[in-house]
């Protein structure tokens, strides 16, 4: 069964995490190292700027130690930091934890996106590396799926909850696309220059800068990609403009509403967004009230992030219960992959048994034609699978139960078969008895 | 059995349905996916039905109110479907289809009178005059459609609390682009349909204007369309000025062929 261990954002401190955090081109060769390691099965490893977690399949017992060893090996920290900081979920828990994971609702902002490409990358990265069999590999394409599935069922991922965000998608809602705006930045301060590159990053090509100091304009706007302009030609410039940031440190308001007025009857209502995130203001809050212009300082950003926010709690509820039940559906899988080997092993040692027998007692039945040594042979192995019938119809309930181990155990008891009950793949069948359990979507052929 | 009204009632309730599914929450599954699908079988149902009815009358279904009013909003449909296909606004199914059925209702309410024809003599013209009046009205059900959305949206935007309450309004700058085309299509075929309007009346009435009400009606809404061309074509006016003169000036012709005067 898999087991996560690992830590995030709510479990550790961000000085703490980007100490564990492994370098992407780092991963495969971890991956591997932590594969080799005995009793690991397979392995897999999600290193982001908000968690790093070790997916593995290893008995639980002997998990959390080995786990944490790995870790204070590859990376600068020790094993009681580690004991501080991590969590451990295992079976069921772990199931569902890469899930919610994936569909971001264990994210710091439920419902970002980024988090299901690195999940991927994981996938990937691990798939390289060699590391997954087949429970992994069936957990993670499995999660991958959940994820869009939340995605597409649910408004989870809707309405962008930070600020930088929100201002996006309200020029998205005014301008559609940003290929043919054009936005202005006035001030050059770090804000001015975060918000730039978050609009270049969505695709906006004309960047103009307008400050002060035209030496610091022009050296923004080189870093940026964009074209300086003089402060004192600002309004000329907007006429042109789309979006306008607005970050200067002046102490009072550079952009009046007559301002805003010129410039909606010089742009004949083509619209114009104002993102003032100066403190104080930049853009006077009268703006907001003239035809095509639209003005949302700090506040109102901070407004729209905490609206969508609340839209996103009651989209989580809904998101959860996929999982749930995606879950129930994995782990049921999962318990039949673990009661297969039983099953093959069961009907072998019956056979086996079976074939003994008839071979010890061939002498004693005398000279028999090929006729009636044919019936003696059907007649035991109908015998077997008579006999045999119950016990595979009790393991593969087991499957589908809580606590269906024990019966396992019991079983192997009885029967006398060896003493491991769980191993991760089915042996293949010679006698070609009972197929290997299929993932959960396709349904299992199975004979006797 | 009266097949075309057997039909006319499908399609009715196929565009009921497709309104309603519009407003399901989205989805890969979703029931709102179908809105597009609803109101194009809606729209084959109303296709039939229009010509089992030409069959049964042994004539083009024009010549009657409730008729013209059918074949208006089965042409409408027509054009939002092909925006529909064109552009992808979801907003148009909530903002076109409940104006489909409003007239679609007030043409079955409707006395069956026939409309006088002017003289045996101008019937293509007549027929040519409510074609093109018929495609501009569902040319300009579009250009209503985009603009109503944008002043939904631009009233949101400027409350500070745009996406809560409509979340699937498309960009303000689409909505303005489609009602620029749309209206670039309907203006010139109101044009023409105002001109052949005056020859039939003239040839009726024997005066190119009568000041009847729905004459009035009409040459202003399609003054008030001219106000807009000019405005977005000469002056490059947009904005929300312009969408809310095109509600107006649809407005008019709305009353104008519900005969609510």
């Amino acid at each position: 069964m898999p087991v996560v261990y690992g830590m995030n954002h709510a479990s550790a401190p961000q000085t703490v995490r980007e100490r564990v955090a492994f370098a992407e081109p780092d991963i495969p060769e971890a991956v591997a190292r932590l594969r080799r390691i005995a009793g690991v099965e397979e392995a897999l490893i999600l290193s982001t700027c908000n968690r790093t977690e070790l997916t593995v399949c290893m008995k639980r017992e002997q998990a959390s130690t080995t786990l944490a060893g790995f870790l204070a090996r590859e990376r600068p920290i020790t094993e009681e930091e580690l004991e501080r900081h991590c969590y451990l979920y295992s079976d069921d828990q772990a199931v569902r934890h890469v899930f919610r994971t994936a569909a971001s609702l264990d994210s710091m902002v439920v419902g970002e996106a980024q988090i299901l490409g690195q999940v991927k990358r994981a996938y990937a990265l691990a798939g390289r590396a060699g590391s997954l069999g087949s429970v992994l590999d069936a957990l993670y394409r499995r999660a991958i799926m959940v994820a869009r599935k939340v995605r597409n069922e649910t408004g989870i991922g809707r309405n962008p909850v930070s600020i930088a965000y929100a201002a996006v998608g309200l020029a998205r809602d005014i301008f559609g696309g940003f290929e043919d705006t054009t936005v202005l930045i006035v001030g050059a301060g770090k804000m001015a220059r975060l918000a730039a590159q978050h609009l270049i990053g969505h695709g906006v090509r004309t960047v103009l800068v307008a400050n002060r100091s035209f030496q610091r304009a022009d050296e923004l706007a080189r870093d940026l990609g964009g074209r300086a302009v003089p402060f004192d030609r600002l309004f000329q410039e907007m006429e042109r403009a789309d979006i306008v940031i607005a970050s200067t440190s002046a102490p009072h308001t550079v952009i009046q509403r007559d301002d805003a007025q010129r410039l909606s009857r010089a742009r004949r209502g083509r619209p114009i967004f104002f993102v003032d995130i100066a403190m104080p203001r930049d853009v006077d809050p009268g703006v907001n009230e003239v035809d095509n212009v639209y003005l949302y300082d700090l506040d109102d950003l901070q407004r729209v992030v905490r609206a969508n926010q609340d839209g996103r709690r009651e989209e989580v509820v809904t998101a959860e219960a996929i999982i749930e039940r995606e879950a129930d559906v994995f782990l049921a899988w999962i318990r039949s992959l673990q009661v297969a080997p039983t099953i093959v092993d069961l009907r072998r040692r019956l056979h086996d048994i079976a074939a003994h027998e008839l071979a010890r007692f061939h002498g004693r039945l005398g000279t028999l034609t090929s006729a009636q040594e044919d019936a003696v042979r059907q007649m035991a192995e109908s015998l077997v699978n008579k006999l045999l019938h119950p016990p595979t119809l009790a393991l593969k309930q087991a499957a589908a139960v809580d606590g269906g181990e024990l019966r396992v155990r019991l079983i192997r008891e009885i029967f006398g078969l060896e003493s491991s009950v769980t191993a991760p793949l089915p042996a293949d069948d010679e006698d070609g008895a009972d197929a290997p359990p299929q993932p959960p979507g396709t349904s299992g052929k199975e004979r006797g | 059995m009266d097949w075309s009204l057997v039909l006319l009632r499908i399609a009715l309730a196929s565009y009921g349905l497709g309104f309603v599914a519009s407003f399901f929450p989205g989805g890969r599954f979703a029931f709102r996916r179908l809105a597009p699908w609803l109101t194009g079988a809606g729209w084959v149902a109303h296709t039939v039905s229009l010509i089992a009815l030409g069959i049964a009358l042994g004539r083009c279904p024009l010549a009657t109110l409730p008729e013209v009013l059918s074949t208006l909003a089965w042409s409408a449909v027509a054009v939002y479907l092909a925006a529909f296909w064109r552009w992808r606004l979801e907003v148009l199914h909530v903002l076109v289809l409940p104006l489909v059925l409003v007239v679609l209702f007030v043409s079955g309410r409707l006395p069956e009178d026939v409309i006088p024809v002017a003289e045996p003599l101008r019937p293509t013209l007549w027929r040519f005059h409510l074609t093109v009046i018929i495609f501009g009205v569902a040319a300009l059900f579009i250009t209503f459609a985009a603009s109503v959305a944008y002043v939904l949206l631009d009233r949101a935007l400027k409350s500070k609390s745009p996406r809560r309450f409509l979340p699937r309004l498309p960009s303000l700058e689409i909505c303005d682009s489609v009602g620029q085309v749309s209206l670039l299509w309907a203006f010139p075929l109101m044009t023409l349909g105002i001109i052949t309007g005056a020859i039939l009346s003239a040839s009726l009435n024997h005066t190119f204007w009568a000041w009847q009400p729905q004459e009035t009606l009409a040459v202003l809404a399609w003054a008030i369309l001219g106000v807009v061309v000019v405005a977005r074509r000469g002056w490059g006016w947009r904005g929300r000025k312009v969408a809310l003169l095109t509600i107006v000036a649809f407005g008019c012709v709305l009353l104008r062929m519900l005969g609510v005067y």
